[in-house]
Order: C-alpha cells, then sequence, then structure tokens
C-alpha cells in the first residue's frame, strides 16, 4: 500500500506519494483555495504515481494549512514532519533548518533522530521566502535568478539592517547611488544568513545540518550560510518536499 | 460554580461599579503583586487589579513606543479608552520602568484621583523589610486619608486573615490542578477573580469550586507543563495550550502561584508582617537575587513528573528575560525540554503561538 503525505503552506502545498521505501511522486503546487486544492494536489500526484484513491493506505497532513485537510487520517506539525523527513534523506542529520516563505525554523535532533528543541522566527519576515520575494519586486531581479547573480559579486554592499522594512529602504538608497545590483543582492545574502545564524543560535546544533525549504534553493545564501558555519550543509534534491516526504513517512509508520 | 468565575473577570467593570454604588464604598485599583491589599481591605476599600486587554492599544500607543512591555501600554490604553473611570485612587509599586512610568501616565491622563506611588524595595533583607514597612506605613495613613476610615490592628488583623484563608484556598486548588481535579484554566480564572471582587466573598466562592472540584473524575492524559510567565493577564494563552493537548500542572507566573504562595504571619506585628511576606514571597525578578524564585521552581519540579516547560515573556520584560537565560539552563539541566515565547498582548499573536504549541506538544508525547 502507498502513503501520502501534504505540506499545506501559506503560499506553495506539496505533496509526496511514497511506497517501499521509496517515492513514488511528488508535486509542488501553489496553496490556493483551502476547499479544494489540497484534494486536487493529491489526485494530480496519485495519478503521477499510477495510483487512485482506493490505493492510498493512510494520508498524514502538515503545513500552517494542515487543519484543512479533510481527506488526511492524521494531522502533525511542521517540525516533526521536517525532521522525519530530513532524517529520511541523511541518516546523519542532528540539524534541520527550514526556510520557508512564511516562516523559518531550527530543529535540533537528538542522536536517535528525535526531537530535542526547536526555533521558529517570531514576526520579523527577515530569511523567509516572503523577504526575497519583496525584494525581488524591488530589484526587478527574479526569485529564481537572485542566488545566482549575488554569486557574481566580488565584493558585498553592506546591508546592515536585518529588519525587512529597513533593508527596503537600505537597497533603495544603494539603487539611487548607482550600486551594481549583484553587489546589492550579495549584501542582502549575507544580512539574510546573518538573521538566520540568529535563530540557529537558540537552539543546540549538531552536524550534519539539513537545508529545507524554498529558500534553500537559493545558492548564494547556501553559500553565506556555510561560510558561517565553517561546513558544509546538506541540500536534498528538492528542498521544499521534505515536510511532506516527512508526513508520507508517518503515516507508513501509523499503517505499520 | 467553577464555570462561572470567567464572568467575573469579563465583567470586571460591571462588578466593580455596582460593588461600589452598592456598598457606597470606594474602588482602589493596583498594579502588580507587591501591594499589601490588606491594607485597602482594613480601609473598608476594594482593591481591584489593573488589567490589560488583547486589542489594539490605540490611546496608549500614544503616549509609549511600541518597544516596550505591552502590558503597562495595554493597561493604560484601557483607562484612556474610559473603562476604569469608575476607580477612586490606583496604587503603582516600584516595580521595574514600565510599570513606575504608570504613575504619572496615569496622574497627567486620567481623571482618576489618588494615584499613589508605592516604593518597593529591590532587595530582600533586613533592612529592605525595615525600609518596607515604614512606607507601609505612611501607605496606611494615605489610605485612611482617601477612604476615610482609620485602620486599626485588629481591622487590619482580620483582613490577613481575610486575605491568609483566600492563598490558602488557591493553593489547595494549586494542589488538585496537580491531580487532574483543576485545569490550567480554570486556577487562573480563580487567582484573576480572587484579584477583582472582595476576598470573603471569593472565598465563599472557593469553598464551592473545591468542593465541585472534588467530586471530578481526574483527567490525565495531557502532556504535563511547567509553565513560567511573565504577565498572563487572561487566560488566552492557557486556554490555548490546553487546546492543544498540555496539562498545566504547575507555574510561576504573577496571576498564579506568586500571588498566592505564602501567607502572613498573622502571630506577628501586622506592618512588619506584611512586609515581610510581599517582600521574600516567590519574587519576580525585579527583584535583586533571584535564588527564592529559582528554589520555588526547584522544590516544585521535584516529584512533579513534569514533561516540558513553556516560557512566556512579554516583549521588552527586561527584569525576566534577564533571568530567561539562567532558567533555561536550570530547566535543560534537568532534561526538561523549553519552549520559549515573546508575547504581545494581540489576538493575533495566538495563532503563531498554536503552531509552535502543537508542535513541542507532538514532540513531548513522542
Amino acid at each position: 500500500m502507498a502513503f501520502g503525505g501534504i505540506d499545506v503552506g501559506s503560499v506553495n502545498t506539496s505533496v509526496v506519494i511514497f511506497e517501499d521505501a521509496r517515492i513514488l511522486s511528488h508535486l509542488i503546487v501553489s496553496s490556493g483555495e483551502l476547499d479544494s486544492e489540497p484534494r486536487r494536489a493529491m489526485e494530480k500526484a496519485l495519478e503521477a504515481a499510477g495510483l487512485d484513491w482506493g490505493e492510498l493506505a493512510t494520508v498524514v497532513a502538515t503545513g500552517r494549512g494542515r487543519s484543512g485537510v479533510d481527506f488526511a487520517q492524521k494531522w502533525s506539525s511542521e517540525v516533526v514532519c521536517q525532521a522525519r523527513g530530513a532524517i529520511w534523506l541523511f541518516h546523519t542529520a542532528r540539524t534541520v533548518i527550514n526556510l520557508g516563505a512564511e516562516s523559518s525554523r531550527v530543529i535540533s535532533l537528538n542522536e536517535y533522530g528525535k526531537v530535542q528543541s526547536f526555533a521558529t522566527n517570531d514576526k520579523c519576515a527577515a530569511g523567509s521566502g516572503l523577504f526575497f520575494e519583496s525584494m525581488s519586486y524591488l530589484m526587478e531581479v527574479p526569485v529564481a535568478e537572485m542566488g545566482q547573480l549575488a554569486l557574481e559579486a566580488e565584493t558585498a554592499e553592506e546591508v546592515s539592517s536585518r529588519c525587512a522594512v529597513f533593508a527596503e529602504s537600505e537597497v533603495i538608497s544603494h539603487i539611487h547611488r548607482g550600486v551594481a545590483k549583484e553587489r546589492i543582492l550579495a549584501g542582502l545574502h549575507r544580512a539574510v544568513a546573518d538573521r538566520i545564524l540568529d535563530l540557529v543560535s537558540q537552539v543546540t546544533i549538531y552536524r550534519d545540518i539539513v537545508l529545507t525549504g524554498g529558500v534553500a534553493r537559493n545558492p548564494a545564501l547556501v553559500k553565506e550560510l556555510e561560510e558561517r558555519l565553517g561546513f558544509a550543509v546538506c541540500l536534498p534534491p528538492e528542498p521544499q518536499i521534505v515536510g511532506a516526504l516527512g508526513a508520507a513517512l508517518l503515516a507508513g509508520k501509523k499503517s505499520g | 460554580m467553577i464555570e462561572s468565575l470567567g464572568r467575573l473577570r469579563k465583567d470586571r467593570h460591571d462588578e466593580a461599579r455596582a460593588w461600589k454604588e452598592r456598598m457606597g464604598k470606594k474602588v482602589i485599583g493596583v498594579f502588580c503583586c507587591d501591594v499589601p491589599e490588606e491594607l485597602i481591605y482594613a480601609a473598608g476599600m476594594l482593591p481591584v487589579r489593573i488589567l490589560g486587554e488583547h486589542e489594539e492599544a490605540s490611546e496608549g500607543n500614544l503616549h509609549f513606543p511600541t518597544n516596550v512591555c505591552p502590558y503597562p501600554t495595554s493597561c493604560l490604553d484601557q483607562a484612556l479608552k474610559g473603562r476604569y473611570d469608575y476607580l477612586d485612587g490606583v496604587i503603582v509599586p516600584n516595580v521595574c520602568d514600565m510599570i513606575r512610568a504608570m504613575h504619572g501616565a496615569w496622574k497627567l491622563n486620567t481623571a482618576i484621583p489618588n494615584v499613589y506611588f508605592l516604593e518597593v524595595p529591590q532587595r530582600i533583607s533586613n533592612h529592605g523589610v525595615e525600609f518596607f514597612r515604614e512606607n507601609l506605613a505612611r501607605f496606611q495613613r494615605s489610605l485612611e486619608e482617601i477612604s476615610g476610615n482609620s485602620i486599626s490592628s485588629e481591622s487590619l488583623k482580620q483582613a490577613i486573615d481575610v486575605y491568609n484563608r483566600n492563598r490558602d484556598l488557591l493553593h489547595r486548588a494549586y494542589e488538585m490542578r496537580r491531580k487532574g481535579l483543576v485545569s490550567g484554566v480554570e486556577l487562573q480564572e480563580m487567582v484573576l477573580s480572587s484579584m477583582l471582587i472582595p476576598k470573603e466573598e471569593h472565598n465563599r466562592l472557593m469553598d464551592q469550586c473545591l468542593e465541585e472540584a472534588g467530586q471530578r473524575h481526574p483527567a490525565g492524559d495531557g502532556v504535563r507543563l511547567f509553565i513560567s510567565a511573565s504577565m498572563l493577564d487572561d487566560t488566552d494563552f492557557l486556554q490555548l495550550i490546553e487546546d492543544c493537548g498540555g496539562w498545566v500542572i504547575a507555574d510561576d507566573m504573577p496571576m498564579g502561584s506568586r500571588y498566592f504562595f505564602y501567607s502572613v504571619d498573622n502571630e506577628a506585628e501586622p506592618l512588619e508582617a506584611l512586609a515581610k511576606r510581599y517582600l521574600a514571597r516567590i519574587p519576580c525578578p525585579r527583584k535583586m537575587l533571584p535564588q527564592a524564585r529559582f528554589e520555588y521552581v526547584e522544590e516544585t519540579l521535584a516529584g512533579a513528573e513534569v514533561q516540558g516547560v513553556i516560557i512566556h515573556n512579554l516583549k521588552a520584560c527586561d527584569c525576566h528575560l534577564y533571568e530567561y537565560p539562567y532558567l533555561k539552563e536550570m530547566f535543560e539541566a534537568r532534561g526538561l525540554p523549553v519552549l520559549f515565547f515573546r508575547g504581545e498582548e494581540t489576538e493575533a499573536e495566538l495563532e503563531t503561538q498554536r503552531d509552535d504549541i502543537e508542535a513541542f506538544i507532538e514532540v513531548l508525547r513522542g
């Protein structure tokens, strides 16, 4: 039997269909209407896996919108699902840094892979996907290209503020002074990495560190984080589906 | 009976106004746990605790920046919106920078008379007790002037008796909570209502509540939690914890154990006994040397089978934040996971807190 995991985030929903220790299908769609979109996403994922609803033993939902998933049999927190997904992908994982659209969190695992402690960002948007979206609009650089462009800078223009609102006014003044976009972007990534490391400092962390969530796709941010940490982080091939994968693994555990 | 306690808090202004009209006596607002309410009671007045609200402090924010503790701002906001216009006085103890600022803020911006500043020493020592006793003697004379009644030694002793009995009843409810007979929200409603209505009336209510609780079957499948907080002036946060499957079995909160633990020695000279009790009770972090508070926490944890700790500090409450790392270290040394919140007195925060509390409880359940 197959198991489903669905992670309904504030911007994207991801689904994983899992069977016999392998991922049969996965997809990422916009979260959209909570009433209909999760079900539609699950149907698409089932179709991609060549299965129908009847072949799905259990579904576990996670993410901020999880309570709206009426076809799930169990609802689990993002902390638990991110941890479970990360440890399945990287058996040596002891820390998960999850950078989502609205929230960022750091999860510390013990030597058995159980969650030991975690910290979530407060209201601050810095480090989240929405921060990058607002900067992307401001700098007229698509989100997907921001990281690559930042890597092209030889030096970074300082963006001292870690607050999304103040960073915006700083960036505008840099633009007006004619500073190259690459340099501003490099500075922005540095500031964001600092903010994430503030959060990291709230829990005791051990290696290896797994980076998950959409922001993990940004190569400049990964580089900044690695430079500050002093070692390489583990990057899942699909960082956005780790929560859904963890949910699917929980579904398997529940049934098994 | 227990279920009706929440109404006393929600309708507190109407209740106080009705009491005032019925009794023809004065109502005095009180900030924090450092004001010996017994003196106000002995002067024939009703002490009521000043509480904030989970609502936009549209008026309060005009007077204070947003990077300060939101609780005093919220209290001032309530006063500026006219919700405390029935008060005949307000006692502001020297607790912390923001509460101290309430003295000037209420005096200058509200029409409430008799805004009184009560100096409370920072140090818990013999000199501190002596100093506080002298202040309480001055405080007594002021209360006599405000009320028009003199406070005799007998009336003060009688007030101490009534208050000690209330402490004892709340303490029994605290023990019943640990046994699963009273919920965390219920205990907090008991404590909050105790701060708002005449104590002898509350004692009668508490007798009935304890009898009711004693007949219940113990609840007991929740995750056993210890809660430490700087200021939770309503039950929303504890309700959230209980909705997520948590079971508050012990606490270190001003609207909890810190209010009613330890009685006043009614064999000793009343003012000195009051000075001693109010200085040496489980101290808020605004007092020097946190050992007494930490010792209370240690003692409470022993044998309580606590599974995790939730700490809720209002943002910018420097006193609590200063002690937080030590407290966290103490819990973690015992292998207890800690979840920390920086609270803001807003409705919106509760939803984001729910996410973390659900995760924390799921992790603790294993």
